[in-house]
């Protein structure tokens, strides 16, 4: 069988093929974007947010009022949670977060803080802190290696309480899922 | 452009497509129940070997069923080996790390319906389907040896058999080593599901070839490589879902085989049909 010259119609018939296929990929991206910016609404004692849909929420329980995890991750689970804590009228933020770095050192394994600083998220003056810890299954029959897990707490303070916001993912996800915790915080209202 | 040449239709290609499934789905039963008889105990890296090994079983042998019956006018045999190492590249390079990093699928693909479906195809189908047909339309389809339409099903399948090898190699890697019985039925869908949609993006580029095409034929046939390929992966997820009854949950990874040696089976009869009947218009125009 004789092959045919190839043509200015196939030069453009491979120009198409690839053209269909950045195009699909490119729907794919925005289809992508759209389920994982996806949003239902929180709201608990006066704070309001567009929470991630399709993860899991835990039950409000003392002062933590959302913890919702992304159980489509590998590792840890991506976690935000939003804490009310009650303060004194005097207390600063850098106290605030003082004691709450207190509190991760005795709940989490290897409890690291990294740094600490003020800065103004959204137009909100905060307190951030960013710390590392190991989370390691309490099954002792898991064979599993245990996950280091990046987290970073924003302290807000609103009259006589302390609104935490935190953000733990496993390390390998903490950058590339950082731009979906600000979405999360931009949401942020009280 | 004369030149007076006998169209074949390389009936073995059909033959080594259904060898390749009732093979598989034989070796997949004879590992099966040699794993269970033997039960046998692995130190991590002898099981990561294992899984590398069969990872390979597939494309070995669909190559040397390939090998043993192309006579009548043979491929040559570093050509098609090249198109199987330029698939299994192109996945390593590009495919694994563009649909598990960049669109990170594992996160979302599995939220619903509407995303398995819409992702599978837009993403994980056109991401591999494109990669297979770039394999051969950028190798060997400009060569005096992609000279029959039936070569765009032979090296598509064997840039569909590479990529199915490092997906399994992958696969294994990426868990330290598989169960055998699961493990070896995962790869064997993987490679029957990848050879079968390849098959149809080698059609649309062996008739692309030789005959004069509309600009919109070749993107046609990614697109439905690409879409079989998402339905496929969106009714795998169903047929084996975990059963969960008051006793337990049982898996239904034998399901997956069947499925996938079903579809297999019926894109290779599909594809043969339309060969056949470009063939004989061919020689009808003569």
């Amino acid at each position: 069988m004789a092959n045919k010259q190839a043509s200015l119609g196939d030069r453009f018939a491979e120009i198409t093929v690839i053209l269909v296929t950045v195009i699909a990929l490119a729907a794919g991206w925005f289809y992508k974007s759209s389920i994982e910016n996806a949003s239902l609404p929180f709201s608990a004692e006066g704070i309001s947010a567009e929470a991630p849909k399709g993860w899991l929420q835990a039950e409000p329980s003392g002062d933590v009022l959302l913890r919702t995890t992304d159980i489509n991750s590998s590792g840890f689970g991506a976690t935000y949670t939003v804490r009310k804590i009650a303060i004194a009228g005097d207390a600063t933020s850098s106290e605030i977060a003082s004691r709450v770095s207190l509190e991760h050192a005795q709940n989490l394994i290897a409890f690291r803080m990294l740094d600490q600083r003020e800065v103004t998220v959204h137009g909100r003056d905060a307190f951030e802190i960013n710390y590392v810890f190991v989370e390691s299954n309490p099954d002792l029959t898991h064979t599993e290696i245990p996950s280091v897990v990046l987290g970073t707490d924003y302290v807000f303070l609103s009259g006589d309480h302390a609104i935490v916001v935190s953000f733990q993912a496993d390390e390998k996800n903490y950058d590339l899922d950082l731009n979906r915790f600000h979405l999360f915080l931009q949401s942020l209202n009280f | 452009m004369s030149e007076a040449k006998v169209i074949h239709e390389r009936k073995h290609v059909w033959r080594d497509e259904i060898l390749l499934i009732v093979s598989l789905v034989v070796f997949v039963g004879i590992v099966y129940v040699l794993d269970g008889a033997i039960q046998p105990v692995f130190t991590p890296n002898t099981l990561l070997l294992t899984g590398v090994f069969l990872a390979l079983v597939p494309a070995a042998i669909w190559l040397t069923f390939f090998y043993l019956q192309d006579r009548a006018e043979p491929e040559p045999k570093g050509f098609v080996l090249g198109v199987f190492g330029l698939g299994a590249l192109l996945a390593a390079a590009i495919g694994i790390p563009v649909v598990e990093n960049l669109f990170r699928v594992s996160h979302w693909l599995r939220n619903d319906t509407m995303s398995v479906i819409l992702g599978g195809i837009l993403v994980v189908g056109f991401t591999q389907e494109f990669l297979k047909y770039a394999a051969v339309r950028y190798s060997i389809y400009n060569s005096g040896e992609f000279d029959e339409p039936t070569d765009g099903v032979i090296y598509a399948t064997a840039a569909g058999l590479g990529y199915a090898t490092v997906l399994n190699i992958n696969f294994v890697v990426s868990n330290g080593g598989v169960d055998l019985g699961a493990g070896i039925i995962r790869m064997a869908v993987v490679a029957l599901a990848q050879a079968a949609f390849s098959g149809i993006t080698g059609y649309f580029l062996g008739r692309a070839k030789f005959e004069s095409e509309q600009i919109w034929w070749m993107p046609l046939g990614i697109t439905l490589a690409a879409v079989f390929n998402g339905v496929f992966n969106w009714l795998q997820g169903i047929v084996t879902r975990p059963t969960i009854t008051l006793s337990g949950a049982t898996t239904n990874t034998w399901m997956g085989l069947v499925l996938a040696a079903v579809v297999a089976l019926l894109t290779t009869g599909i594809i043969l049909w339309l060969v056949r009947r470009n063939i004989r218009s061919l020689e009808a125009g003569k």
